[in-house]
């Protein structure tokens, strides 16, 4: 899947539309991509006196993207369905092993491991070349209807 | 085979993490939602949990019986065939 793909799925817009490509899909399991740029938003305050570690790209930056990337799994499976949004619920033991900067290509590895009453539920890592950044005990997310969620008139 | 005593330790413990408290703290009558604060998203977190460490599916339709560990451990062992 590529950006236009991807786009037509998620419903998160610039500047938090964080998957950039899709590398491989199965029924259970994603490989994505984020690329990281020093023209991300998250950069823009940053100073002359920045030192590298101010270029470290937010923790929850990459959840936000690797829980997308779960999304794209569920969603282009067509579990989602139409009429349904999926609420991001949390994720447990998400563990940082590395930081990441300007210039990396992230590859998250999503696993759909089961669902439960229309909430989801993901495991996976995310890598920079061979070198893993995080790992990723539980994510979950909720199908609800898109109905609920609009405002009362 | 573990037995009962082991099982029902491991499904305080795997309860407690889910509702955030330690595990002394997860008494057996409990109840999730009024004593821990619990919301239905949590029953849902503590069936997957269940499913995953104990490879035990609970339905959908008994989540309302999940009200505290002595039942959820009920319906465990109902679903496994534990005989102790």
């Amino acid at each position: 899947m590529d950006a236009a793909q991807i786009r037509a799925v998620l419903p998160q817009r610039y500047p938090l539309l964080l998957v950039d490509r899709v590398l491989s899909r199965g029924e259970r399991s994603i490989e994505t991509i984020k690329a990281i740029t020093a023209t991300e938003p998250c950069y823009a305050r940053l100073g002359d006196d920045a030192g590298i570690e101010d270029y470290a790209y937010p923790a929850s930056l990459l959840i936000e993207s690797f829980g997308q990337s779960a999304a794209l799994l569920w969603l282009a499976g067509g579990i989602a369905g139409t009429g349904h949004v999926l609420l991001f619920v949390g994720a447990r033991d998400y563990t940082v092993e590395g930081h990441t900067y300007p210039g990396d290509v992230v590859r998250h590895v999503v696993h759909l491991e089961r669902v439960v009453a229309d909430t989801a539920f993901a495991t996976g890592e995310s890598w920079v070349g061979d070198r893993r950044i995080a790992v990723v005990g539980s994510l979950m997310a909720a199908r609800r209807p898109a109905d609920t969620l609009t405002t009362p008139a | 085979m573990s037995g009962y005593h082991e099982r029902y330790e491991q499904l305080r413990e795997i309860i407690a993490e889910v509702l955030e408290v330690e595990p002394h703290e997860l008494t057996d009558t409990g109840d999730f939602a009024e004593e821990y604060d619990a919301d239905s998203l949590r029953a849902i977190e503590i069936v997957a949990r269940i499913d995953k460490q104990f490879k035990v599916e609970i339905p959908q339709s008994e989540l309302p019986e999940l009200r505290n560990l002595k039942t959820t451990y009920d319906a465990v062992a109902r679903h496994a065939g534990w005989q102790d």
